[in-house]
């Protein structure tokens, strides 16, 4: 039918398109045919080139923690630029604040961490345009917000930047659209509606501030899981209880070696019983929660956070109590025991429950590899965080319930994809850094590599406080080591010795090898413990750059950028 | 000559270890792993170590993915067995920082240190080292630890003959300066050669151990060893020595070929032909020895195989020295006699008893604190018994008083003074939990057996008699169990042989009395044999001597 230069340009269209990329045409392209008289074929053409009409430029910025909002916005600018925009694409850390008022099209794709907060890397942006008075009346946008519904603050930073640009004097292109964890298709769907709006963009009304915002229905897929088999890894004498857990489903799990698991745990009896008795209530109470209705022995068991309560709850709590409060956080248990209600006044539970959170899921590294354990099972490697609150000795909440789970116990999960962190083609090598639970991801790698029969090489780096008692999967790392499977292992255990030893020191001992190792083109992974670890070991990797590809300290810093832009350095850190 | 059969893997290890060097330097390095290298395994023994595991924690750490936990047992070459007060210290303190704590008297006069983790190996032969401290060919298919009797009170010239100990031992270490070089990170020296005459580069074809024992005195069960030195006092003057030859004691169970043999007394050298005669006697069993059956390859086998005729007459050939006939000696002692004693010169020695040889702190007892404390005073030096036990010596009469206080403050005199003389006569090797080998407990375990035995021979009344009781937790024979009045084997855990009949001052074997016996076995055995011994016993009669009378067991 097409012939000459249309069926040439076509095909110069779909050549490189995606897979995605096609079905999205041909979806778009069925939608056109569906509302258009039956199409001409110049019509279709024209429509292919003039997409780049309304929107010559745009740059995309992402912030992101474990990479979902990059994919996102790297596939984003992908398809701006077939469209014949000129995309340009940023992490939000390497963006020049400056430009923002030079921008006249501004995509940003970002997910929400810890309370409520923007990622780490998308902080400075974040606490910029809040701090400051810019003019933006030029600039058309779009926010799209990665985060989850299982999270108090859903998609907080990013609702907070759509506001702000707004209130600059931003117009957005299409309304901000909040994706929960299932966000591949949502995401996909406002890319489309952002390409379409920005087609008839100048015919649009801008919108105002409270403009409504759609919320991606939650698809998370929850998986009824049994309790296998639980470990500690640590032998007697350590300081530490890291838990190999194996849990094991009827139905496949779908899940790549670099995904989580995310899991919520339930409070603690203790904790529930001491509750119960300050609140005098016996469990069979009913009570609403979300719009739905709980018996209050249920709701608080397994839906309501009662730990470490944030300062905002806190809060609210003393309005309801009419005290003040001191601006700190606390577990509910000490809130209702120092901070009871008048005696006079009962507490109303039921305006107690409308204002605490629910309990937020907690994510683990898969430690197993689908290829190599089956699809019916998932490990993960859980170390019990342990603390103390005066002289009491307390537990995390998610690793202590995790960490006390016994054979055949029921466990529900979901997978928490990341698709920044995932293993290179073949045979390319890599570089894994992994200290502590750091590790997790690594065993999935390491398995799924030797079932798969990639020859890639495999460099780790372990670090832990004691060989003897601290050195997780000793004996399966020792058989991947024989096999040659792993390459190369080099540990670092910090209290061996007088002086600390850590896993950058043994990277400093061996960096020309680890420098000739990125310079044939190894990817580098990263994982484990963010403060200190990941920043300490990201100095070392600067120097070793430095020292040995004779570059100067920003230059290096070019290198290791450009490495994480190719996607050949890759970080899972908390 | 020798055997041809195809050669085991380890002469293979040694021939390809240049000088004993191996990879051990790299087995060092390597951080994923307590252990070290396979061929390493064997080599590391020649510098006086052995990698082992914790065998109580196996399973355990399996199940939490961690590798067997490995460590290295050091054995120090001590000739004689005598310890500076300073380097007790040293001793001391490297047992405290790298070891299980525990300091083991070995049934050769040395001491055994456990439990050193590879990363904490190089630090403590660095310390030894310090002291003039060295583990070179403790172990290894080489010429061991020389024993020598231990107590200077039994013999005027215990002076002139001790020194031979070390002499034989310095005379038959092998050449290569690798030891220093691996631990001690010393260069390597081109110019110094390593040429090695006696061991070539393939050393011994099995272990090999030499003792001198000064009559009376056969605390070293001198017929055990692959050379038994005797020495020959007359009027006060050292003449030379009986040499006896092929001692040993291991068997392999269910292994007929296998049997523990006493030397053969070839006849008596002056003491200027000693050392040839003794290293002609080792270059014989270098080049005739078994290679090929590790099992078969001690010297014992080797004289039987050749005959004990021509085996004599080749070491005649070899060192130009004709023995003459064996002189007269007399043994009268095996058994260390506790408390103080004074030599011929006015000198104080208080001789410890040790169970099995174990030196630990504990609430009842400070033997460790005790013995630094003596050694931090360096008015007394440290001896060790092939009986596992210690003797506090060569004390002045005006520092006796002092070390004495120290004795008692710690408990070390009443713990000598209460364990009873049943106790006092008996001996454990290893065994678990360390020993690759052990099928059996016997260090951990003859302690509660000895209470229960005790009990049996208090109905009878026999509670003053010392007979002599050994345990190993195998066949290898490590506290010399083939020549105890009573002997205990193990077969499996709680199993054990029961030996019996060997005589008091060490000259004859036991003899198999039943096998595979439990506790509740050996306890009804021994009340049956007790019985009848109360009853039918000649005056002063040993229970060993009493058992081969009455043909309880056949003699050989
Ligand atoms: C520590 C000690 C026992 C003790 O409790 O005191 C000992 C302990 C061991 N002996 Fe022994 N032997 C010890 C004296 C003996 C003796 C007694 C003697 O020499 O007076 C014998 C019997 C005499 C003999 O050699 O025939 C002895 C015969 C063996 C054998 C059997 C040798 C044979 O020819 O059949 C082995 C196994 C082997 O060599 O294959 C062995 C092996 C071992 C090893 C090293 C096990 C091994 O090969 O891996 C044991 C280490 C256990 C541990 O954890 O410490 N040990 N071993 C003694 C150290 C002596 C020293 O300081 O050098
Ligand atoms: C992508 C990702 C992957 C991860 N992978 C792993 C992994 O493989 N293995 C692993 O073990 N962890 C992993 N984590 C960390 C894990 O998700 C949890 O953060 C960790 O287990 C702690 O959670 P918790 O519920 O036990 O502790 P929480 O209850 O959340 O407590 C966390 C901290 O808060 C403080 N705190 C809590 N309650 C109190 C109180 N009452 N008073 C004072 N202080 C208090 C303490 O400092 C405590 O350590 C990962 C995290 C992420 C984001
Ligand atoms: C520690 C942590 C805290 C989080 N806090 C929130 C939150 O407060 N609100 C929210 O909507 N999502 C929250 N999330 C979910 C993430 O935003 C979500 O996993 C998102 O897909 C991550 O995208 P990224 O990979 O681009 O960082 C949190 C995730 C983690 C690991
Ligand atoms: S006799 Fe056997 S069990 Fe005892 S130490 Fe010797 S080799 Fe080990």
């Amino acid at each position: 039918m097409l012939a000459g230069p249309k069926l040439q340009s076509l095909n110069e269209l779909l050549q490189d398109a995606s897979r995605e990329e096609l079905i999205w045409i041909s979806g778009y392209i069925a939608a056109l045919t569906s509302v258009q008289q039956p199409a001409k074929e110049t019509k279709v053409k024209e429509f292919v080139q003039d997409a780049s009409f309304t929107i010559p430029a745009c740059t995309v910025v992402y912030g992101t923690e474990t990479g979902n909002s990059k994919k996102v916005a790297t596939d984003f600018s992908n398809r701006l630029k077939k469209q014949g925009v000129q995309a340009k694409l940023k992490s939000l850390d390497q963006y020049k604040i400056n430009d923002l008022s030079k921008e006249s099209c501004l995509i940003v794709v970002m997910s929400t961490q810890g309370d409520g907060e923007p990622p780490e890397a998308a902080k400075k942006f974040y606490d910029h345009i809040h701090k400051n008075e810019i003019s933006l009346g030029h600039l058309k946008y779009g926010v799209l917000a990665l985060g989850d519904s299982a999270y108090p603050l859903f998609c907080k930073a990013g609702e907070d930047i759509d506001m702000r640009l707004y209130q600059l004097g931003g117009r957005r292109i299409t309304p901000l659209r909040k994706c929960d964890t299932d966000f591949e298709s949502d995401a996909n769907g406002w890319i489309d509606e952002f390409i379409n709006a920005a087609l008839k963009f100048d015919n649009a009304p801008s919108g105002n501030g409270s403009v409504k915002t759609k919320t991606a229905k939650t698809g998370k897929k929850i998986y009824d899981g049994t309790i296998a088999g639980i470990v500690n890894l640590n032998d007697r004498g350590s300081n530490k209880e890291t838990y190999h857990i194996e849990i094991a489903t009827e139905e496949d799990i779908n899940y790549e070696p670099g995904d989580s698991l995310g899991v919520v745990a339930k409070n603690g009896h203790a904790a529930l019983n001491k509750i119960f008795e300050l609140l005098e209530l016996d469990g069979e109470e009913e009570l609403i929660y979300k719009e739905q209705t709980y018996k209050a022995a249920d709701l608080f068991r397994s839906k309501i956070n009662i730990q470490y309560l944030p300062e905002r709850i806190v809060q609210q709590y003393a309005k309801l109590v009419k005290k003040d409060i001191p601006l700190v956080k606390m577990d509910l248990a000490d809130l209702l025991r120092i901070y009871p209600p008048e005696a006079d006044q009962r507490l109303n539970v039921q305006l107690l429950v409308n204002i605490l959170d629910p309990i937020i899921p907690r994510l683990y590294s898969i430690s197993s590899s689908p290829s190599s354990h089956g699809e019916k099972e998932v490990h993960v490697t859980v170390s019990r965080s342990k603390f103390n609150v005066g002289d009491q000795v307390r537990y995390g909440l998610c690793s202590d319930y995790l960490s006390c789970l016994a054979e055949d116990d029921e466990l529900q999960f979901y997978i928490q994809r990341n698709s920044s962190f995932r293993l290179p083609a073949p045979d390319t090598d890599i570089i894994m850094i992994g200290p502590g639970t750091g590790l997790a991801p690594f065993r999935s790698f390491l398995f799924e590599r030797d079932a798969q029969g990639h020859q890639g090489r495999n460099w780790l780096f372990f670090g832990e406080q004691h060989f003897v008692s601290d050195f997780l999967y000793q004996t399966e790392l020792l058989s991947l080591f024989d096999t040659g499977v792993l390459t190369k292992v080099n540990t670092a255990f910090s209290r061996d010795q007088k002086e600390k030893i850590y896993v950058q020191h043994k990277m400093q001992q061996h960096a020309a090898e680890l420098f000739e190792w990125m310079q044939n083109g190894a990817h580098i992974y990263l994982c484990g413990c963010k403060d200190p670890m990941s920043f300490d070991v990201e100095k070392t990797l600067l120097n070793i750059i430095a020292t040995h590809g004779n570059l100067n300290e920003s230059k290096a810093e070019e290198y290791l950028i450009a490495m994480q832009e190719n996607g050949r350095y890759h970080k899972d850190v908390y | 000559m020798g055997v041809n059969m195809s050669e085991s893997p380890v002469e293979r290890i040694k021939k390809a270890s240049r000088g004993l060097r191996g990879t051990l330097k790299e087995s060092l390095l390597d951080e994923h792993t307590g252990a070290i290298r396979e061929d390493d395994q064997a080599l590391v023994k020649f510098h006086g170590m052995y990698l082992q595991d914790d065998r109580d924690r196996r399973e355990e750490r399996a199940a939490k993915k961690l590798e067997r936990l490995y460590s290295f047992m050091i054995r120090l070459r001590l000739p004689g067995g005598l310890l500076t007060p300073e380097r007790w210290e040293t001793l001391h303190h490297v047992a405290g920082e790298q070891s299980t704590g525990v300091i083991k008297i070995t049934t050769r006069q040395t001491i055994q240190l456990h439990g050193i983790l590879k990363s904490h190996v190089k630090p403590a032969i660095s310390a030894f080292n310090k002291v003039h401290l060295d583990s070179i060919a403790a172990c290894g298919d080489v010429n061991r630890n020389v024993i020598c009797s231990a107590h200077p009170k039994y013999s005027a010239i215990h002076e002139e003959i001790f020194p031979y100990a070390n002499k034989i031992s310095s005379f038959l270490l092998p050449k290569t300066k690798a030891w220093y070089e691996i631990w001690l990170d010393e260069e390597k020296l081109a110019e110094v050669s390593e040429e090695d005459p006696l061991y070539e580069n393939r050393y011994l074809p099995r272990k090999f151990k030499i003792a001198i024992a000064i009559p009376p005195y056969n605390d070293v069960d001198v017929f055990t060893n692959d050379i038994g030195l005797i020495a020959v006092v007359e009027q006060n003057k050292l003449i030379g020595f009986n040499v006896a030859a092929g001692g040993g004691m291991g068997t392999t169970h269910g292994n007929p070929e296998t049997y523990p043999r006493l030397g053969t007394v070839l006849g008596f050298v002056k003491p200027g032909d000693l050392l040839k005669v003794v290293y002609e006697i080792v270059t014989v069993q270098r080049d005739n020895g078994n290679r090929s059956d590790r099992k078969l390859s001690r010297l014992k086998y080797t004289i039987d195989r050749m005959g004990v005729d021509v085996f004599k007459a080749e070491v005649e050939r070899r060192s130009g020295v004709q023995f003459e006939p064996a002189k007269k000696i007399v043994f009268t002692y095996r058994h260390d006699n506790y408390g103080w004693h004074q030599n011929h010169e006015g000198l104080w020695y208080y001789t410890a008893f040790i169970e099995n040889g174990r030196i630990y702190d504990d609430e009842q007892v400070q033997f460790k604190q005790a013995f630094f404390e003596i050694a931090q005073t360096r008015r007394a030096q440290f001896r060790f018994t092939c009986n596992q036990n210690l003797i506090i010596g060569d004390i002045k009469e005006e520092d006796k008083s002092l070390v004495e206080e120290m004795l008692d403050k710690y408990g070390v005199i009443k713990f000598t003074n209460e364990a009873s003389p049943v106790r006092k006569n008996s001996m454990a090797c290893v065994a678990l939990n360390t020993c690759p080998l052990a099928l059996a407990e016997a260090q951990r375990y003859l302690p509660s057996l000895v209470t229960k035995i005790e009990a049996i021979l208090a109905k009878y009344k026999l509670q003053n008699e010392g007979i002599n009781i050994r345990m190993t937790g195998c066949p290898n024979g490590c506290a010399r169990p083939y020549i105890s009045e009573i002997g205990f084997i193990g077969t499996a855990l709680g199993k054990y042989n029961m030996h019996l009949g060997a005589d008091v001052i060490g000259t004859r074997l036991n003899k198999i009395y039943k096998e595979g016996l439990t506790e509740e076995e050996i306890l009804y055995e021994l009340d049956v044999l007790f019985q009848r011994f109360v009853t039918t016993r000649k005056k002063k009669e040993a229970f060993g001597d009493f058992v081969m009378r009455e043909q309880i067991v056949q003699s050989p």
